[in-house]
């Protein structure tokens, strides 16, 4: 904390930014848990597509009421922004790139039938590409580094172990300086410093509105390390060449931002040379986040191609977003700390229970209609019938994160297990009581707020979503109780 | 190989390694032949076997079977040619024609063939079909077994040969194929113009939405509309079809534009002349130009002038030849008499001609004597101690009495030859001068034929005798040029007595020339123009910079360097009385003393 005093005073006059794909992000799984569960949250002024996130673990398919609300919201995007990567190979297959209020997304342009193989919907060379090499000999392909320019030197200095995306920040800042350069085409596309956000961008209040402390000192230890990192290399007595790559701290944040929110780890291979790298890669990181994907990467080694495909057996129809999941398995802060977005449906968000009640995990399951192992849990459509819009993703997580207990054909014994559910919910209101605002007043924040700053808004709309994940932890434990049967 | 035995006829050679398997297989055939009644039943002889046969001496029987008067011929031949490497061929034995000492001197183990069967004439070792014997074996390039087929990959009967087989379906292409195909089938990318324009990284994210839709703002809502729609329709056919292949806008693809249907053109005239190869005059008619100036050929003929010739080099300087000054140097000794002071070069070749055709014409009269009076008398002149008669008569006298012919007489008389003798006859006798006038050549004429070293000639030390000399040009007639003489003519070299004078008059303008400028007191005359020199005093000193400035000299990029130079050195050369030291000091640097040297 006393790191960031000084910072938090330079932070202050940051213009505020977002990462586009982050809200989106936001919006899908709104749009998702709205399917589950009718839309009992007031979503926020931005109704979305939705974008039917179908796996195929999720069989039955719910035509998506909601696309035609969303779809005058998206408009397609420049026809430059395809263009510049098409005449340099890139291509795409039966997708179209829509923008909407809140950023960029991948939409289907037709049905596409379950196929037994992926099918590819993105091809991008590498030649497009920013990598950086996650270990030491640093590589980078394309090689856009002259041998002895001091950006290297500046790169060479960063910790191998975790400074991959200070790495990427300092490449994406020449590439923009590099003449010629296809990012110097495409950056005019990626988020601006006012739409991100990543809340390296945040000043202190807006990290102070998240009302999570952890994450709050997590992001002033980052944006210490980056402001460090930046007062370093850039200070006054650097040449010309790299000083005006960032001349101010913030654009080397955003940069960071970028680096962080658009990364992509993949494993390529470039020859015989098989390499951890980092990569930015255009037109593959406008796809926007699901727990549920219905795309992955593929590098394909032979032309050196990033191939975006769709999932083998996939249904898509025509206008559904394309998404893949970003990280897998975390919870909405860690989601919040790198890319600035979170989602009240996160399947795998945590609350931490403080007692020792426990609720019957089986009975529990069987109620929502939750299958597979405690790592898959899924909704199963076809036992709840029509009925079920409530399971969504905070369903899941809450049978992740609820503690239970389960003891073979043991059946649970009503008493305790009423006892247990009211404990339960009664912490789950304190923890609620503990915040200073509710959810309801949050909602209030947000609709009163006319333009505000993307980092105040997903600050809001993290305490939001953890606010309306805990209450669907209450919701769950009273259907719990009332459907439970003894 | 041993050296190989020839038998056929053809001329063919043989190893001796198989001749002593023929000679197995040979008998062996001969006796089965002889046991078995009817050719056809000859046991099958393996394939090779047969094409040794074919060209090994089994042959010469077939041969000689069709053949009788031949056969006569050989089998008279003597018994080497049978036997020459201790191998039996084969032995023809025609019942009439045996030698009975013939069996006997065969090698023991060798077995003589005889045969048996009276009436045939000759023993036949059959190696080939009888209908193939005709000498020609006709091959055939074998035939495709079939011209069609059914291709599993199309399903259809496809050609085996001549077209191609139509493309086999996406499954069956090779790696990579398909994603190159779907790449290049992609339809591009439709839409309107963009409205935005790349910041080239400075200002990123300005072409969102956001931005956009303000840089779109002023204008009217029809065109966002007309924006969107545009938009749309992309949208649709951006979509790729799987099954039905979806084909490429290729209307309004703006990299690309294809020509599809060749432009035809309508050629005519020196065009379609030119492109067929057909006669067609150099330069196009309508292009060409007369060139002006010019007089037709009837006036050139009259009025033709030898083209200015400029010497810009010292290397277009005429070669110094060894005619030129050797008819110069008898010119002025008075053997011939020129037209004018130097020889012309007609001049020059009529006497190269004459020197060649006087030499001809003195070796064959020498020749002559040589066969009229015999080698003896001839050759007596260089051998005074033989005092015996050489006449023919004598040397054949002396012939019948002794038995010496000609050649013993000549060996006999020039063992009496002395050493001095020898070498005036062999022309090595350095004390007598064979050429006076070369001898009397002078040193400068000397040098101007070999250069100034008095070993090693510097020019002219590539001498072909047989160089056919190409003295046309345009001065076919023009003497050679004289340097010195040039020179002196465009007043680059003056003699001691003008440079005494001008030395003199210098002296006394001195005295006048304390009070003008320092430029015009410095200035030195170079003595390129005499005749202006006179009237120095009248001309204004501009004109004279003006001149020396616009004269590039040799060693102008010199003067460049150290322009003090330019003015200072008197260029005055004294006639002839230079020593080296002098020329030395005359010249800049080395080249230029060097190159005046032999300029001098």
């Amino acid at each position: 904390m006393a790191s960031s005093v000084p910072f938090h005073h330079l932070a202050c006059c940051f213009s505020v930014s977002q990462q586009e794909k982050e809200c989106f992000q936001q919006q899908l799984w709104r749009t998702t848990r709205a399917r589950y569960s009718s839309s009992r949250i007031r979503a926020t002024q931005q109704a979305v597509k939705a974008s039917s996130v179908e796996v195929p673990a999720f069989p039955l398919f719910q035509p998506s009421q909601l696309e035609e609300a969303a779809s005058e919201q998206l408009e397609p995007a420049d026809p430059d922004f395809y263009k510049i990567g098409y005449v340099r190979s890139m291509r795409a297959y039966g997708i179209e790139f829509k923008e909407g209020p809140d950023g960029f997304g991948v939409y289907a342009s037709k049905d596409v039938q379950p196929l037994r193989r992926p099918r590819m919907i993105m091809e991008i060379p590498l030649e497009l590409m920013l990598t950086v090499s996650k270990k030491h000999p640093w590589m980078f392909f394309p090689d856009i580094i002259p041998v002895g320019h001091p950006i290297f030197d500046i790169i060479n200095s960063t910790n191998p172990e975790t400074d991959w995306d200070l790495r990427l920040a300092c490449l994406l800042l020449y590439s923009f300086d590099c003449k010629d350069n296809f990012w110097q085409l495409y950056g005019d596309f990626l988020p601006s410093k006012e739409e991100c956000t990543n809340l390296l961008l945040a000043t202190e209040d807006d990290l102070l509105e998240l009302q999570d402390e952890d994450l709050a000192s997590a992001m002033r230890k980052q944006q210490s390390r980056a402001f460090e990192f930046w007062e370093k290399n850039w200070h006054s007595g650097v040449p010309l060449k790299i000083k005006r790559l960032a001349r101010e701290p913030e654009r080397f944040f955003w940069a960071l931002g970028i680096a962080q929110s658009r990364c992509i780890n993949i494993q390529m291979r470039v020859g015989a040379l098989v390499q951890d790298a980092n990569m930015l890669v255009p037109y593959a990181d406008m796809l926007n986040h699901s727990p549920e994907p219905n795309c992955f990467f593929h590098w394909r080694f032979k032309d050196r191609m990033l191939e975006v495909m769709i999932n083998a057996g996939q249904e898509i129809r025509k206008g559904e977003e394309m998404t893949v999941n970003y990280m897998p398995q975390q919870k909405n802060n860690m989601f919040m700390e790198r890319y600035g977005f979170s989602s009240p449906v996160n399947p795998w968000d945590e609350i931490q229970f403080s007692g020792n009640a426990r609720i019957h995990l089986d009975s529990f399951l069987s109620i929502f209609n939750i299958s597979g192992l405690a790592d898959e849990y899924y909704h199963n459509d076809e036992l709840s019938g029509s009925e079920g819009s409530f399971v969504d993703g905070a369903v899941l997580a809450a049978a992740r994160t609820l503690p239970t207990w389960s003891d073979g054909d043991l059946p649970p014994v009503p008493s305790s297990e009423r006892r247990a559910f009211k404990e339960l919910q009664e912490e789950c209101r304190q923890m609620l009581a503990k915040y200073p605002t509710t959810s309801e007043q949050d909602q209030k924040m947000l609709d009163s707020m006319s333009e505000p700053r993307r980092t105040l808004e997903a600050a809001i709309k993290y305490r939001l979503h953890r606010k309306l994940f805990i209450k669907k932890v209450i919701q769950a434990l009273d259907m719990y109780q009332d459907r439970l049967l003894f | 190989f041993l050296p190989g035995i020839q038998v056929d006829p053809a001329r063919l050679s043989y190893p001796f390694s198989t001749s002593s398997w023929v000679l197995g297989t040979a008998s062996f055939l001969v006796s089965t032949k002889l046991k078995l009644k009817p050719w056809k039943n000859l046991p099958k002889i393996p394939k090779h076997c047969r094409w040794e046969f074919r060209s090994l001496p089994i042959r010469v029987a077939r041969h000689l079977s069709k053949k009788p008067a031949l056969a006569a011929t050989m089998v008279s031949l003597p018994t080497t040619w049978l036997y020459q490497d201790r191998g039996l061929r084969i032995t023809i034995s025609p019942h009439r024609v045996r030698k009975p000492g013939l069996p006997s001197l065969f090698p023991s183990g060798v077995c003589a063939i005889r045969s048996r069967k009276q009436p045939r004439l000759l023993h036949r070792i059959r190696c080939e079909n009888e209908d193939e014997d005709e000498g020609i074996e006709h091959v055939y390039v074998e035939r495709p077994p079939y011209h069609s087929y059914f291709d599993s990959t199309s399903g259809q009967l496809e050609p085996a040969s001549g077209a191609r087989a139509s493309i086999p379906g996406e499954d069956c292409w090779p790696e990579g194929t398909s994603d190159r195909v779907r790449a290049a089938r992609a339809p591009a990318p439709a839409g309107a113009i963009s409205a935005g324009s790349s910041s080239n990284g400075q200002n990123p994210g300005s072409r969102r939405r956001k931005h956009r839709a303000s840089a779109t703002g002023p204008r009217s809502s029809d065109a966002i509309i007309e924006v969107k729609d545009l938009g749309n329709v992309a949208a649709e056919e951006t979509i790729v079809e799987e099954e039905t292949a979806e084909e490429p806008r290729d209307e309004s693809s703006e990299y690309v534009i294809y020509q599809m249907e060749p432009e035809v053109e309508e050629e005519t005239g020196f065009a379609l002349d030119k492109k067929l190869g057909r006669p067609h005059p150099f330069i196009d008619p309508k292009v060409k130009k007369p060139i002006e100036g010019t007089l037709p050929e009837e006036e050139l003929w009259w009025n033709w002038k030898k083209p200015e010739e400029e010497q810009w080099s010292r290397w277009q300087r005429r070669k110094p030849d060894v005619e030129t000054v050797f008819l110069k140097a008898m010119a002025e000794n008075g053997e011939v008499k020129l037209y004018g002071e130097t020889p012309s070069l007609t001049e020059t070749a009529l006497y190269r001609a004459r020197k060649h055709l006087y030499k001809e014409e003195r070796l064959r009269l020498e020749q002559e004597k040589l066969e009229r009076i015999g080698p003896m008398a001839y050759y007596s002149e260089w051998v005074k101690a033989w005092q015996r008669d050489t006449s023919r008569e004598a040397v054949e006298k002396h012939f019948q009495e002794t038995g010496q012919d000609e050649t013993m007489q000549l060996m006999e008389m020039f063992s009496y030859q002395t050493d001095r003798e020898y070498r005036i006859m062999m022309g090595t006798d350095i004390r007598i001068k064979r050429d006076p006038l070369a001898m009397r050549l002078k040193e400068d004429q000397i040098k101007q034929i070999w250069g100034g070293d008095p070993v090693y000639p510097t020019i002219n030390y590539k001498q072909d005798p047989n160089e056919i000399i190409d003295y046309r040009g345009p001065d076919f007639h023009e003497p050679t040029p004289n340097m010195v003489a040039y020179l002196k003519e465009h007043g680059k070299l003056i003699s001691r007595h003008e440079l005494e004078q001008t030395l003199a008059k210098e002296k006394t303008e001195q005295v006048e020339l304390t009070d003008m400028d320092d430029a015009m007191a410095r200035a030195v005359d170079i003595g390129e123009n005499d005749v202006t020199f006179v009237k120095e005093e009248e001309e204004t000193s501009d004109v004279e910079e003006e001149d020396e400035d616009s004269k590039l000299p040799r060693n102008w990029s010199v003067l460049k360097t150290a322009p003090e130079l330019r003015k200072s050195k008197p260029k005055a050369k004294k006639e002839g009385a230079m020593n080296l030291d002098e020329a030395i000091d005359d010249s800049e640097n080395l080249t230029d003393f060097l190159m005046d040297f032999e300029e001098e």
